[in-house]
């Protein structure tokens, strides 16, 4: 039901993220919750006026503690109140907010706390601390390591270490001796300041640092709800990465501009159940996350009962002629629309109470290339899901579908105050109110990218007739087939993974006579399948290797090579002995394939698939989560695709 | 833990232990509740036959569901095996019946030389102006029965399991063949059953007299048993319970007072079944030991085994199955005795035959007993269009 927006917020200049911040705690107050955090089995709910006191409190602690504006302040962990908490605080006392990613090993840590001249490292418990601690000599510029969660830190005795209860504390003291002090300072900042810098992932290269202002931030919510208005009676899950664009997008620019409730799961683990229960209005996630909703439905519909299989079967095949009749913009039947409510009631109502989106009115995927099949899957079963497109340099959204023009191979169209064009070399580059200001002590990199208020992005792609924007790959990954044509290896890869048994694809073909791919196996799926049929293994390698495992992962392959052309088929493949992962760098953070990197890590496959050996053998060394490198050998068999006739 | 629909979430325990949470189960409750308060009652204006009938069965039915309630919470959460409930029923019942009897008596008694004669005579003069009698009686007959439940129960402390079913099957002989055959039922110089007159069940301006009536009272005994039992079990005497009947060791580890547990579990459930005599009394207008013979004991740890162990829901379901099976079964006899007239004669046989079988069977097939099969078949719905 369409629903009048909410009067927009004027947007000038003199707006930070802080002031709008207080005007609205001014608004709410005590009588609506600003956010819930799950503990011992309730949502625990924060209204805006305790979200008031405790950033208060924080911000003058952090003051007191000699933060000055301009100041950076690093933080680590999970989701959670106490997080975003930290996050205003910095901003409201003037400081600079930099993410890292929870699950970041030490030298990430280090690197990115060093170069961006963290003062206070804001960790969430004794994991952080103990990452903190491990490199506070080698950050000389670093002065206090905050921490929140209290397990396990009796024994801490650090001098550099400090709770956050006492940073409030110090905070309460300063505000009894200085009263409206934290009003000036938030009164004291500028739009045109930098709030938040984000490190880049970087599939290639060392991760640079992005400076975003608050007028970036706030122009990209207010431009993204201009095309789809959230609610300030809303849920909103925050349980991805803060140190992703994507989240702060929307817990910070939208969140704050709408009021919306924030919700934080109990534990990362949790997240998805976490999920069903608030049953948000909103989500924004990578591709990741909707594929394993596709995997997980797979899984379960093989294990359902006969009628319910059947039942589930019908009713997909009705919501993807459904899904396809809306993609082509064509009235349906009547049989069709009495076929498809009759799907809804049947199926559809519960199979999206059961992956937590029976209340959602937009989901949005963006950061990776999403797969057509995954892509068709959401909308067959009644899900606005929506590609959005952007980068992090351009405050996380340029691009956008509109409700109603959905087409699942383009991302959509330019969001409003937003200009999208193609270069010459088919770059595909942006300007809009949100282009950040530089990468931080990177003056040669700024002016690679940024270019006389253009944003050049590095992917290539174009624009169609219906002024959709189709964006084909990044430049470098883009693959030179044997004929000479130019394919997408991203493209490839998500169609793989539309089968429940791959997990990660990575697609080989770059100047090369045939193309082939690495897969790798979902252990949880492949592993169930294999113990179904009795086939018996003791780890994930073994697993990869076996026959049968191999006779499974060719069937997607060749139904993924069925729609393809000659050239572009897979001719042979492999089932890697580990999952590739972002501890080892072979994924990002954000676990984009790292392509240049697996290439010289894994040249020893990619040569035996271009011979006619059966085999191929690596020694080479993994890495545990707790940093342990151990070397391993491992045999991998090379299995060819039978090629069958097609268009 | 029960299923919730996507988008119910609580930010509160109070909610989070609510009865009912979702729509569609507080709509069914209202129409449970519609039905049993006002269509079952009220069908005899439609159905002139049937209607009667069937509140017949609905009375019995309410005063199985009211003696096994307590065998449930003693069996089913504080896991003490009670083969003697037929015992507290009948203390209730009697006790009931002596305060209807020989209150008014009582009640004249005010010149008595013995000051606490005296006093109890004008507390029970001012009761009997009030038409509080019989409630008088209600209460003092869970008390009493509640109490008595618990001298039987003291042996749990020392011992369990197999040894204290034999002290349990002994409280029912002590209680029904010695005590009240051999003294109770000799108080008034009558001998075996006391009966008492329907207008003496008056509680203030209403008389309970008429079918209708005492199937009022049936479901709100039922209604307060029930209530009583799920907020137990939602609070820390229900919490010890259970952890008592998981492993009363580590339950006594965890600083459960598992004597004082175990006694207040046989008090509530001598109450409850003090509650179901009270209503035996009230819609037979008669009692007699025979009423509360040792076979109905076992037939109401019968009615939890089949319903369900440990489900409140299924002491309902066994109380309709065994309650409806035996209605359908005299059905069935009936039109069958033209032909085999024996029949009729061993029906008590057949019954009894039956219901060791029904048992049997259950244990077999059915370990769960029924609340779990409506379980499932409430998670068949819950997880479609997958099986978990």
């Amino acid at each position: 039901m369409p629903r009048d927006a909410e009067p927009e917020i004027e947007i000038t200049k003199e707006l930070t993220l802080p002031k709008l911040f207080l005007r609205m705690c001014k608004k709410f107050g005590h009588n609506k919750v600003a956010m819930r955090e799950k503990e011992y089995g309730i949502w625990k709910p924060i209204t805006w006026a305790d979200y008031l006191e405790n950033v208060k409190s924080l911000c003058l602690g952090m003051v007191a503690l000699g933060l000055k504006r301009g100041d950076k302040v690093a933080m680590i962990g999970d989701n959670r109140p106490e997080g975003l908490w930290a996050e205003m605080a910095t901003l409201c006392a003037g400081g600079v907010a930099v993410w890292l990613f929870q699950d970041s090993l030490l030298d990430e840590v280090q690197y990115i706390v060093d170069h961006c001249d963290a003062k206070f490292l804001v960790g969430e418990g004794q994991e952080e601390v103990d990452k903190g601690l491990a490199i506070k000599d080698r950050c000389p510029k670093l002065e206090r390591i905050l921490w929140d969660d209290p397990k396990g830190m009796r024994h801490y005795k650090d001098p550099i270490l400090m709770s956050l209860k006492e940073v409030q504390r110090l905070g309460r003291e300063l505000e009894k001796k200085q009263p409206g002090l934290f009003e000036e300072l938030v009164e004291q900042g500028h739009g045109d300041e930098v709030c938040l810098l984000f490190y880049t992932s970087g599939t290639t290269a060392l991760p640079k640092g992005a400076l975003l202002t608050h007028y970036n931030m706030l122009k990209m919510g207010q431009n993204l709800m201009r095309v789809d208005p959230c609610y300030p009676d809303d849920d909103f899950v925050s349980y991805l990465p803060f140190a992703w664009i994507g989240e702060q997008m929307m817990s910070i620019s939208v969140g704050l501009q709408v009021g919306f409730t924030i919700n934080f799961p109990e534990e990362p683990e949790t997240a998805q159940e976490n999920i069903r229960e608030i049953g948000p209005q909103t989500i924004f996630a990578p591709p990741r996350i909707y594929e394993q909703m596709v995997r997980t439905v797979q899984v379960k519909h093989l294990d359902a009962s006969w009628l319910k299989r059947k039942l589930h079967d019908w009713a997909m095949r009705t919501g993807y002629q459904w899904a396809d009749c809306m993609f082509e913009k064509r009235k349906p039947s009547t049989s069709l629309k009495v076929r498809r409510a009759l799907a809804e009631v049947l199926v559809f109502k519960k199979l999206k109470d059961h992956l937590g989106l029976s209340r959602i009115r937009h989901a949005y995927t963006g950061g990776a290339a999403m797969g057509p099949d995954h892509f068709r899957f959401f909308h067959a079963i009644g899900v606005n899901l929506k590609q959005i497109y952007g980068q992090t340099e351009i405050a996380g959204i340029s691009v956008l579908h509109r409700d109603g023009d959905v087409k699942f191979d383009t991302v959509g169209r330019p969001i409003p105050e937003t200009e999208v064009r193609i270069t010459e070399d088919d770059e595909i580059i942006s300007k809009s109110p949100s282009v950040f200001l530089g990468y931080y002590k990177n003056p040669e990199a700024t002016a690679k990218t940024l270019r006389d208020g253009w944003l050049y992005s590095g992917d290539t792609g174009f624009i169609d007739e219906d002024g959709h924007l189709v964006v084909f790959d990044r430049s470098k990954d883009i693959m030179i087939l044997s004929d000479g044509r130019k394919f997408s290896p991203q493209f490839l890869e998500a169609r793989l993974k539309f089968s429940p048994y791959v997990k990660e694809a990575w697609v080989i073909g770059h100047k090369l006579p045939y193309v082939t791919a690495v897969i790798c196996i979902d252990y949880a799926t492949v592993g169930k399948w294999a113990e179904e049929r009795g086939i018996p293994y003791t780890s994930y390698p073994e697993l990869s290797q076996k026959p049968q495992v191999y006779d499974l992962i060719v069937k997607p392959i060749m139904e993924v090579n069925r729609t393809l052309p000659p050239v572009a088929r897979i001719q042979k493949f492999v089932n890697l002995y580990k999952e590739l992962d972002a501890d080892d760098e072979e994924l990002t953070r954000t676990r984009k394939l790292r392509r240049a990197f697996v290439e010289e890590r894994y040249k020893d496959i990619v040569k035996a698939l271009y011979t006619d050996a059966d085999m191929v053998h690596m020694d080479t060394t993994i890495r545990y989560e707790d940093g342990r490198v151990v070397p391993i050998k491992a045999d991998m068999r090379i299995a060819r695709v039978p090629q069958e006739g097609g268009k | 833990m029960s299923w919730l629909p996507c988008g119910l979430y609580h930010e509160h325990y109070r909610e989070d232990h609510a009865w009912w949470q979702t729509t569609f189960v507080k709509g069914k409750m209202l129409l449970l509740a519609i039905f049993a308060i006002v269509i079952l009652p009220y069908l005899d204006l439609v159905a002139p036959d049937l209607g009667p009938y069937l509140l017949n069965i609905a009375v019995i039915l309410l005063y199985t569901i009211l003696a096994a309630s307590g065998v449930q919470l003693l069996i089913g959460y504080c896991g003490q095996v009670t083969l003697g409930h037929a015992a507290y029923v009948a203390i209730g019942a009697y006790t009931c019946c002596l305060v209807l009897m020989h209150g008014p008596a009582l009640a004249a008694m005010t010149n008595d030389p013995n000051p606490i004669v005296r006093t109890l005579a004008a507390l029970f003069s001012l009761l009997m102006k009030a038409g509080l009698l019989y409630p008088a009686g209600i209460i003092l007959a869970g008390l009493a029965a509640g109490l008595w439940c618990v001298i039987f129960g003291l042996p749990s402390a020392k011992v369990k399991g197999f040894y204290l079913i034999m002290t349990t099957i002994a409280g029912q002989w002590i209680t029904v063949e010695f005590f009240i055959t051999q003294y109770v039922s000799q108080i008034g110089g009558r001998q075996q059953a006391f009966t008492v007159l329907p207008e003496h069940f008056t509680i203030g301006p209403f008389t309970i007299d008429s079918d209708r009536k005492i199937y009022y009272l049936g479901l709100a005994l039922v209604g307060l048993v029930v209530a009583v039992t799920a907020n137990l079990l939602r609070s820390k005497p229900g919490r010890a319970w259970i952890a008592i009947r998981d492993n009363d060791i580590a339950a006594e580890a965890m600083g459960v007072n598992i004597v004082a547990y175990k006694l207040l579990a046989f008090f509530v459930a001598g109450a409850m079944g003090g509650l179901a005599g009270v209503y035996w009394l009230n819609f037979n207008y008669i009692i007699s030991p025979e009423h509360f013979q040792w076979f109905w004991s076992l037939w109401w740890v019968g009615v939890i085994l089949i319903g369900g162990v440990g489900s409140i829901q299924g002491t309902i379901f066994g109380s309709m199955f065994m309650v409806l099976v035996m209605e359908g079964l005299k059905a069935l006899i009936v039109p069958l005795s033209g032909a085999f007239p024996e029949l009729l004669d061993k029906f008590l046989f057949i019954k009894e035959a039956l219901f060791g079988l029904a048992i049997a069977l259950f244990l077999i097939y059915e370990p769960n007993g029924l609340a779990y099969r409506w379980w499932q078949l409430k998670n068949y719905f819950n997880l479609w269009p997958f099986s978990y």
